[in-house]
């Protein structure tokens, strides 16, 4: 067996879908809504970056930091369009109303771009592999996946425990009532973790094209994993999704390896048996409402 | 008294309706008239197999240029274009609305096999000529339908001929497969070992992989360690393009080869970075090639820069010329008495007919897919070479 190759395609896949993950998580921290169009959303704004290299010729980095402005407002807008003027939404109804932004989104991003798969590269590559120990191939990607994922989680780790707005978050997840009458805007506080969120989905997204291809299903597959991964570490649990994210990774490759006919299915597996044993996640903690 | 006028009138009212509607029905039935002639084709113009949709815009170009060369025996053609987004229900409602509405003389193309399967019965029934789903299935040949007439060469018969090249040609003795978990990759799978167990070979390792599938670092891994030379593929553009990256970013060069399905060069060229073109990548195809200097390639190219010049002329759209062409000289020779029997019978004696196609021939008891394909390559430059002309697959099993 490969054990190495496994290894690192492995984690790098995995920080993908933990990053991704993440997306997830951070809406469900504040709102507890799962956002079933996080993946088109995310799309959505990598086909911005895809538009302005091909059609405006833009730096590479310019076109990212236009597509992050755009994910931003996107998330904002899908907040305030979509979610917000729902009249007593119960939990269901917010969770069909992603599902509404998500075929919205694919079917506009295929009718402006088409559905054919779109050529996308990216200043780093998976071409240039280094070899640092002899059978440890490691791609030019995989090692920019690693560093962007561990500046991310870094961020977040000081947004969410030094930060007044990070705060805010957290005290509207633990109870939006109480987060009120303390003075917090809470539907300011939703607007800005949706657009935390889609920006997060973004660079996600944009790892995952360098590796696969850009077409509008492409976030379709890893949203299931990441979905996966958010579900085994703990759906509010930033860490516990990036640790979930690796594991997902992991599993996958090393059951694909010795299993093949079966790896389709390990996303579902891990989701199923997450439910059934610990609905809240390896890292979460299981909040108990009393009445 | 009143009674019995009451009946004779509407008796007389329903049998004015009725001759005045028979001539009308009887036209629709039959799909033409004096002026026109309409033929219809669906194919995926939206949603996530619209690359495909090319193929219905190809005929489109082909009667066209038909018309433009003054129609058939004086009948214009009116064609019809329906999407129905790859999805069975909405083929079947085009289909529908298609030959009840407008009445359809004949169908020409289709893409995917499941809507091709979903609007099967419905085509027979009417009797209405089909030349020819795009689609290498079984089910299309088997058991014979007088009404549909195959051009897609079978997987099995594709990727026989792809093994042999690779075991007597390049000498490759370590083989694996990568191949799409449906009929598509389990046909060609069964072929492929059928090929090998002839030189008393077997595959290294078969895998799987889903068409959905976005990570195949696992199949890649273990393709590897299997040691293969040679990998056949037979799976969709994307899985190809993400497995060549992956096994480019780990360390793995093998021969890779892979069906008709993934001849479109520059569209493979562009989603793996023009590393199809770098790795030299191996298919088959059973077009002529669509950069060929060949007589009717110049034609049907110098027609679509002037007809439709914001297609890409690529090996989807060539597709659609391909399915219409044996129709086109069908009915040139039926004549000016147009029917589906006479066009029906000249189908079923064409001999040894090749426009940008292969060369077909059907009889009244075979309409079976040719069983050649040519060997093509990547070239360095991007651009198609022919490894080997048009190879028979002499261990067909049908």
């Amino acid at each position: 067996m490969p054990f190495e190759q496994l290894l690192v395609e492995g984690l790098a896949m995995g920080a993908c879908y933990g990053l991704f993950g993440l997306a997830v998580v951070i809406i469900y921290k504040t709102s507890e809504v799962i956002n079933f169009g996080a993946g088109e959303m995310a799309m959505f704004s990598t086909f911005i970056v895809f538009h302005l290299l091909t059609f405006y010729n833009c730096p590479f980095w310019l076109a990212l930091l236009s597509a992050i402005i755009f994910a931003a407002v996107l998330g904002v807008l899908v907040q305030y369009i979509f979610l917000r003027p729902a009249k007593n939404p119960t939990l269901l109804s917010l969770i069909v109303i992603t599902l509404g932004v998500e075929m919205l989104l694919m079917g506009f991003a295929s009718w402006k771009w088409g559905a054919e798969q779109q050529e996308f590269s990216l200043p780093i590559s998976y071409m240039i592999t280094y070899e640092p120990i002899e059978g440890f191939i490691i791609s030019q990607w995989a090692l920019a996946v690693f560093i962007i994922a561990a500046i991310v989680v870094a961020f977040l780790y000081f947004f969410f425990n030094h930060t007044n707005l990070g705060t805010a978050m957290r005290a509207t997840q633990q109870n939006k009532h109480a987060a009120k009458i303390m003075g917090i805007n809470t539907d300011r506080v939703f607007a800005f973790s949706w657009a935390f969120s889609s920006v997060i989905g973004l660079i996600a997204a944009v790892l995952l094209t360098a590796k696969t291809i850009l077409d509008p299903q492409f976030m379709l597959e890893p949203f299931l994993k990441a979905f996966a991964a958010a579900v085994l570490g703990g759906l509010m649990s930033i860490p516990g999704v990036l640790i979930g994210g690796a594991i997902m990774g992991l599993l996958e490759n090393f059951f694909g390896y010795a299993w093949p006919v079966w790896k389709p299915i390990t996303a579902f597996l891990v989701i199923v048996l997450m439910l059934c044993v610990r609905p809240s996640g390896l890292f979460a903690k299981h909040w108990v409402k009393k009445v | 008294m009143d009674a019995k006028r009451g009946m004779g009138v509407m008796l007389f009212c329903f049998l004015a309706v009725l001759l005045l509607a028979w001539p009308v029905q009887a036209a629709t039935e039959r799909g033409f008239d004096d002026k026109e002639i309409r033929i219809a084709a669906w194919g995926p113009q939206t949603g996530p197999a619209a690359p495909w949709g090319a193929v219905a815009r190809g005929s489109k170009l082909m009667f066209d240029i038909v018309n433009e060369e003054g129609g058939i025996h004086g009948r214009k053609v009116k064609f019809f274009v329906r999407d129905d987004q790859y999805n069975p229900s909405q083929t079947v409602a085009a289909v529908k609305e298609l030959t009840e509405r407008h009445g359809i003389f004949a169908f020409v193309g289709g893409v995917g096999t499941a809507c091709c399967q979903s609007v099967y019965q419905i085509l027979l029934d009417n009797k209405i000529i089909w030349i020819s789903p795009c689609s290498g299935a079984r089910s299309f040949w088997d058991p014979h339908n007088p009404y549909l007439w195959n051009i897609w060469v079978t997987y099995e018969d594709d990727s026989s001929i792809l093994t042999k090249f690779a075991v007597e040609k390049k000498k490759f003795k370590k083989i694996a497969m990568l191949y799409q978990n449906d009929d598509y990759g389990l046909d060609a799978l069964d072929s492929v070992k059928y090929r090998l167990s002839k030189y008393k070979m077997e595959l290294l390792t078969a895998l799987p992989v889903e068409p959905t599938e976005r990570d195949l670092s696992s199949q890649v891994a273990k393709l590897k360690a299997s040691g293969a030379e040679a990998v056949i593929g037979y799976c969709s553009p994307t899985q190809a393009a993400i497995a060549l990256r992956t096994s480019v970013s780990t360390g793995f060069r093998p021969q890779w080869f892979h069906s008709y399905n993934l001849s479109d060069y520059p569209l493979m060229n562009k989603i793996t970075d023009g590393l199809w073109s770098k790795e030299g990548v191996i298919t088959s195809g059973f077009f002529v090639p669509p950069d060929a200097d060949h007589p009717l390639i110049k034609k049907y190219r110098a027609a679509q820069e002037k007809m439709a010049p914001t297609e890409r002329w690529g090996i989807f759209y060539q597709a659609g010329l391909v399915v219409a062409e044996p129709l086109v000289e069908a009915m040139k020779r039926a004549g000016r008495n147009l029917s589906t029997a006479a066009v029906k019978k000249e189908l079923d004696s064409l001999t040894d007919f090749q426009g940008v196609g292969p060369k077909i021939t059907w009889t009244a008891t075979n309409h079976k897919a040719p069983k050649s394909v040519q060997i093509w390559q990547a070239g360095p430059n991007g651009e198609l070479i022919v490894l080997q002309d048009w190879t028979v697959n002499e261990i067909s099993r049908h």
